[in-house]
């Protein structure tokens, strides 16, 4: 469904993206694991045009993208077949939580209003959040404003949606709420790429993951593959030191 | 000494008369640079080749000249060089027949111009990209991102200083007689000069002043509290840590 062909990226003259290569299937959960500085973040925002990778391909079904030459019109169709939440949520604080869903809904893809809201209350029940739809993000926690997030990502209905650390900027008592919220989307069939540092979200959860380090995939399987059986001697590094030790093992 | 009571009421309301003028070269002054302040921001944000460079000179010239010299020469200036615009150009208008207050509008104009493109571009910086790239990402276009997120939230916090300059420019029309406009203070000054009755004149012209920016002040606190009441509990800077 999606691939991404040789994406090479650099700021400056740091290559942060050296060739990456990466193949997405209907229902897939990736998860892209690595170091930080990585490049995991920028391969995620090459996704969807938030950055501009220097060379590479991206096919999504039938659009055939080379990134050199992508015109607005299809970096906006790319946009409109994928969602991304972020780390830091980026709910538009000017807007209530379900105006956050509904804007991009009305604005972009030209839903009536009416209907709209109806996509966004399910989006939000869906998140466990139906009780807060008229408030402020500066009256949510951060757990519940990630939460919207998510909301507003799937209620564009896209193909597949990307998660920048959705967890990292939350405490561990406010990390359980969005994982669950992302497990459910994992069992509803959603396409998801999801860039994290949870462990147990990546073993219990994706189908697939893709060990990076400084910008270039070191080895990517299945979770069995990767958590016992990794082949590459840095991704065994990487482990040793994120996992506990009783971890190790499943 | 004694104040002439009579002549200073009557003064008040006769200055009074002045207040349209001195409103109308403010309001026009901010209606004219508002767009123009707009482009200038965002193009200074983005880097825009040349125009950038243009933009910050302007700005750092503006605010390196005082305003009275900016008024003595353009009004010198301009006159003289419209003439000469509209003789070699065979247009039958005398030059010397236009209203002052549009050269006024001119002055102000510029100054405010840059006053506002720094205040516009801090504005717009205190919004964080990623609420832009949010909504990017979820199929609006830069235009409907910034008309729709980014402006009003840029707005809100630039409220506080665009008050601050209209207030600035309502006491800076001031010298507008100058430019023989006929505001306020020019009224006051001229009805002071036949019996020298300036402290009584000076006196009504700081009432009204101080009512304009008052009622200007007031304006500016209901519409910060109207547009912002988004977040959620306004002053609690202080509080939250």
């Amino acid at each position: 469904m999606l691939e991404l062909i040789n994406i090479h990226k650099a700021f400056n003259n740091n290559q942060v993206l050296k060739g990456v290569s990466i193949k997405v299937k209907k229902g897939d959960v990736i998860v892209i694991l690595g170091p930080s500085g990585s490049g995991k973040t920028t391969l995620l925002r090459c996704i969807n045009f938030l950055e501009h990778a220097d060379i590479g391909e991206i096919i999504f079904d039938d659009l055939r993208v080379n990134v050199k030459t992508a015109s607005p019109g299809d970096i906006s169709r790319i946009r409109k077949k994928t969602a991304f939440v972020f780390q830091n949520f980026n709910l538009f604080n000017n807007k209530t939580a379900i105006e956050n869903i509904t804007e991009g809904l009305i604005v972009a893809r030209k839903i009536p209003k009416s209907e709209a809201v109806e996509i966004a209350r399910r989006a939000l029940n869906k998140v466990g959040l139906s009780d807060r739809e008229n408030y402020y993000p500066s009256m949510l926690s951060g757990g519940q404003q990630q939460r919207v997030a998510i909301a507003r990502a799937i209620a564009v209905n896209p193909d597949v949606i990307l998660f920048d650390e959705p967890t990292s900027a939350l405490d561990p008592e406010l990390t359980g709420e969005v994982l669950a919220v992302m497990k459910q989307l994992a069992r509803e069939g959603t396409t998801m790429i999801v860039v994290t540092h949870e462990m147990s979200f990546a073993r219990d959860v994706a189908n697939h993951i893709v060990f990076m380090d400084s910008g270039v995939v070191i080895e990517e399987g299945t979770p069995e593959e990767i958590f016992i059986h990794p082949r590459e001697e840095r991704t065994k590094q990487f482990l040793s030191r994120i996992l506990p030790v009783e971890d190790y093992v499943i | 000494m004694e104040l002439n009571v009579k002549f200073m009421i009557d003064t008040f309301f006769l200055a009074l008369t002045g207040v349209p003028a001195t409103l109308s070269i403010t309001a026009a002054a901010l209606i004219i640079s508002a767009p123009i302040a707009f482009f200038m921001a965002i193009s200074r944000i983005y880097n825009v080749k040349i125009i950038k460079q243009a933009v910050t000179a302007y700005v750092s010239f503006i605010r390196g000249t005082p305003v009275v010299l900016q008024i003595l020469i353009i009004y010198s200036l301009l006159p003289s060089l419209f003439n000469t615009i509209i003789k070699s150009a065979g247009w039958n208008i005398n030059v010397f027949d236009i209203n002052p207050i549009i050269y006024a509008y001119i002055v102000f104009s510029l100054n405010t111009c840059a006053g506002l493109s720094e205040i516009f571009r801090s504005a717009l910086l205190t919004v964080n990209k990623g609420q832009l790239e949010a909504a990017l990402s979820i199929g609006m276009s830069p235009v409907q991102a910034y008309t729709r997120i980014i402006i009003p939230q840029a707005l809100v916090s630039a409220i506080p200083n665009i008050c601050n300059l209209t207030i600035n420019l309502i006491k800076g029309t001031s010298l507008a007689f100058m430019m023989t406009v006929k505001e306020v203070t020019s009224i006051a000054k001229i009805a002071a000069s036949y019996g020298y009755n300036y402290i009584e004149a000076y006196l009504d012209i700081l009432i009204i002043y101080i009512i304009l920016c008052s009622l200007v002040q007031i304006l500016f606190a209901l519409i910060e509290k109207y547009f912002g009441s988004y977040r959620a509990h306004p002053g609690s800077l202080a509080k939250a840590n």
